[in-house]
């Protein structure tokens, strides 16, 4: 089975400076990936350059045989490529029921003008996003804050809420700009039992970009690392926890952070 | 050749002091000051009161311009910007008080100096002639190298001194300036009392040549508006270059198409759309949003 | 529930429609004011430019250039009609159309900028409008168009819809009611706009641009729509303003126009889609009746102005809606 989306010796410098040097690797259909890494090795970049939020200097991404880099965030999500942010990318001043509403955007049957003048097919369409949205916030369990003004939620509704929106797109692949950062433990099992469910539910290919690597060995299929912008290995979680260039890069990182 | 050369340093110095003084106040408080033009208008006005009327050296009559200006420019920043940066929902309002503060000077300027064109005596006689390819009045010469000092002066204030640098800290990032101990309030007056005492200065260097006249506020803070953009906003160097560039243009310009009137101005605003749009940061700014 | 309106919505509208169309008359008959038909007629002509602003706004970009395209729309009309003899009322949808067309044109590159950077350029637009109007044969430089023909009867198989203008006793009466009616169908079809999916999508975009992208909104295509409904809107402003002064000039919308637009804006209230039109009629009413005051004119006005902004930086509708804005 050809693999669901590919990365191809994608390369990515500013200036002088190398991002992501020649990285490729697989994504099965129906698996989810991390991608970790120290910090400044490069993820984010990897992930903005697969959502197409930023152009690759060199190498390209394939998603079922097309590909889907340089070109623009709207139309890879249009395939059904679709990336969530940290959680101060939030639509603020919406609640979140609203939110997921308009994240159905690409759901809809109905032409702009057609909602303007609120033809048949556009009043169909508002009531079909609205009870997919009501459907998806209890999936995910947020039906009681369905009506809170999003910049009023706490830190860890904000990550379920960028996972409802990103959901609401009903993507094939869902790309999480770490979705555990900031939680405690509770809170991780919580988001990875879902991250788990909308996989195993939805059928969504999940890749995330991940620091806390309890939560990544739990929760990943395989991984990817990567280090001063180059992979340096793919595997099982066990594989990865046993192989040494992993833990010489944590090991050396751990060095810089307390002086030594 | 020459002549477009030495006309286009001369503008040049001058836009890039007004494009210093709106673009610090951008840098520090990210406002854009629409009053700007008024405020050069007013430093004019003072100028030609105490040396045109009153026949103080004209030296005094400029440091009168400066005082007045940054009074007036602290006193806005303390009371009314100040306020609404701090009770607004929208950043946008500071833009809608600029316009609202822009009014009211041109009004002042109104009832105080009147609608005509006022212009003060030539501070100094003659004019220099290289063989009649360069040709330039001294007075000319004298404003544009005090110009050029004064921008040297303001670079070496922003560079070398605590004020200087509590500045360019509180421009860089507000908080981590505050963070670091610099009293924010403080020195957001100071910087905007800065700013508007530049465009002071212009006004006041600049009577001498050009006269001065209410009209002048609008254009002045549109073409400060347009260095900004091709520098970059908030960037000092971007400011100076924008000021160059926008002299040079004018020079060249206005040298070639002199016949055809205004249409310097439409080309000089086309290719500023154009580059815009390929370079939306201009030449020194970072890249945002 | 009638149109997606609540009752109480409904009641509002119907006060409002009778205001305008009669209570306004009466009053102004009344009281002899006639001089008030032309401030309110400036008034419905300024918030339909205005409503493009606030448009704009709504996709998070600040414009401060729709006296440019008040000023084309208001050429284009004196062009067709004066020099190709079109009917004013054909000239009307024209030059808004055109305006449209332009800030597709123009939108394209720079409403990729945002913040100050897009309101400065739309501020530099005004300017390059006005001195392109100066420079271009067509529009008569300096001297502008005038004695523009009062707009002509007109009638489809020779049953009179509108009678002709240069006829009628009280044009100021019937240029009123034109300008109310184009006024109304702007805000009717605003408030469809925010309110339908489109607005939606606008708001997305005003929140945030990035993750408005990543669910799939065109986000280029989007500001560029936006853009072009906003400055059809100047057009067909600044086109019945043209055809009321019978005039045109480069100076006939300038950068304190496009600035004013702005204002209204603000002043109403931007969270709120009537609020350009409540911002519009205080300003320009407010200046009028400063009028009395003579050269304090503009000192009161702008004083004013300031303190309004200063005490209510959220605009005038904060008041009653008390929430403020988003942040």
């Amino acid at each position: 089975m050809s693999p669901l989306l590919q990365v191809k010796n994608v390369t990515k410098k500013y200036g002088g400076l190398t991002a992501n040097n020649d990285i490729s690797f697989d994504v099965a259909e129906n698996e989810i990936l991390s991608v970790i890494g120290p910090n400044g090795a490069g993820k984010s970049t990897l992930f903005k350059m697969i959502a197409s939020f930023t152009p690759t200097t060199s190498g390209e991404v394939i998603y079922q045989g097309e590909r889907i880099s340089n070109l623009k965030p709207h139309i890879v999500a249009r395939k059904g490529v679709v990336r969530t942010f940290q959680e101060t990318t939030i639509f603020k001043s919406m609640t979140v029921r609203e939110s997921v509403v308009v994240a159905q955007h690409l759901r809809a049957k109905a032409s702009l003008a057609g909602y303007f003048w609120g033809s048949k097919t556009a009043k169909e369409d508002v009531t079909a996003f609205g009870k997919y949205a009501d459907e998806l916030l209890e999936f995910l369990g947020m039906s009681e804050i369905s009506n809170e003004q999003a910049s009023n939620l706490p830190q860890g509704s904000l990550r379920a809420l960028g996972i409802a929106i990103g959901l609401a797109t009903d993507p094939k692949v869902l790309l999480l700009d770490e979705p555990f950062a900031g939680m405690n433990h509770d809170e991780t099992m919580n988001m990875v039992n879902l991250v788990r469910s909308v996989r195993d539910e939805r059928g969504v290919t999940v890749m995330l970009v991940e620091h806390d690597m309890p939560a990544v060995m739990n929760i990943s299929d395989r991984i990817v690392v990567l280090n001063f912008g180059e992979k340096i290995a793919e595997g099982t979680p066990s594989e990865i926890q046993n192989n040494e260039k992993v833990i010489e890069a944590y090991l050396g990182s751990v060095d810089d952070e307390i002086g030594m | 050749m020459e002549q477009i050369l030495a006309n286009g340093v001369y503008l040049g110095s001058q836009y890039a002091m007004i494009a210093l003084g709106l673009t610090l106040i951008f840098a520090l408080m990210n406002v854009l000051n629409f009053a700007h033009g008024q405020m050069y208008v007013i430093g004019g006005f003072v100028t030609y009161t105490f040396y045109g009327q009153w026949g103080v050296p004209f030296v005094l009559a400029l440091v009168m311009s400066c005082v007045t200006l940054a009074i007036l420019g602290a006193l806005i920043e303390r009371f009314l910007f100040a306020p609404v940066i701090k009770g607004s929902a929208r950043e946008e309002s500071t833009m809608l008080l600029a316009a609202g503060i822009a009014f009211f000077l041109d009004a002042v300027i109104l009832l105080v100096f009147g609608e005509k064109q006022r212009g003060v005596p030539k501070i100094v006689d003659g004019v220099f002639n290289y063989d009649f390819r360069l040709i330039m009045p001294y007075d000319r010469i004298l404003i544009c190298v005090l110009a050029i000092l004064s921008i040297v002066a303001f670079i070496g204030l922003m560079q070398y001194t605590k004020t200087g640098r509590a500045l360019r800290a509180l421009a860089q990032d507000r908080t981590a300036a505050q963070l670091m101990g610099v009293n924010v309030d403080r020195y957001s007056m100071i910087g905007f009392a800065l700013g508007a005492m530049l465009a002071g200065l212009v006004g006041g260097l600049l009577v001498t040549i050009t006269g001065v006249n209410l009209g002048m506020g609008g254009p002045t803070s549109i073409k400060a508006f347009m260095m900004v953009m091709i520098g970059g906003a908030g960037v000092i160097s971007g400011a100076i270059w924008g000021g160059i560039i926008l002299g040079f243009m004018e020079a060249i310009g206005l040298a070639l198409l002199y016949q055809y009137g205004d249409i310097t101005y439409l080309l000089i605003f086309v290719s500023l759309m154009i580059f815009l749009a390929i370079r939306p940061q201009g030449l020194m700014g970072k890249p945002w949003g | 529930m009638m149109l997606g309106f609540t009752s109480k919505q409904l009641v509002g509208v119907g006060i409002f429609l009778f205001m305008i169309f009669i209570g306004v008359p009466l009053i102004i008959g009344a009281t002899g004011r006639w001089d008030f038909y032309f401030t309110l007629t400036s008034v419905a002509l300024l918030a339909i430019a205005s409503a493009g602003v606030w448009l704009t706004f709504y996709i998070g970009r600040i414009n401060i250039g729709q006296g440019a395209f008040a000023l084309i729309g208001a050429y284009v009309s004196a062009i067709l009609v004066v020099k190709a003899g079109w009917s004013f009322w054909i000239s009307l949808p024209a030059a808004g159309l055109f305006a449209a067309i332009v800030a597709i044109l123009i939108g394209l590159p720079i409403l990729r900028l945002r913040g100050v950077y897009f309101a400065m350029i739309t501020l530099v637009l005004t300017q390059v409008v006005t001195l392109t109007a100066l420079a271009l044969p067509i529009t008569n430089g300096a001297k502008g168009i005038s004695n523009i023909p009062l707009p002509s009867s007109i009638s489809v198989f020779g049953i009179p819809i509108l009678p002709d203008f240069a006829a009628m006793e009280n044009t100021k009466l019937a240029f009123y009611y034109t300008a109310c009616i184009i006024m109304i169908l702007t805000y009717a079809a605003l408030y469809r706009l925010v309110n339908s999916r489109l607005g939606h999508l606008c708001r997305s975009m005003q929140q945030n641009e990035e993750l408005a992208s990543s669910i799939g909104v065109n986000i280029s295509y989007i500001r560029v729509v936006i853009f072009a409904i906003s400055s059809f809107f100047g057009g067909l402003g600044g086109a019945m303003f043209g055809s009321i002064a019978q005039s045109v000039y480069p100076s006939s919308f300038q950068v304190a126009d496009s600035v004013n637009f702005m204002l209204n804006c603000f002043l109403g209230g931007l969270g709120f889609v009537f609020g350009p039109m409540l911002g519009t009629l205080v300003l320009y009413f407010g200046w009028d009746l400063l009028f009395e005051f003579g050269k304090y004119q503009m000192l009161i006005y702008s004083t004013v102005l300031i303190i309004i902004i200063r005490f209510l930086p959220n605009g005038l509708l904060s008041i009653r809606f008390g929430k403020g804005g988003d942040k």
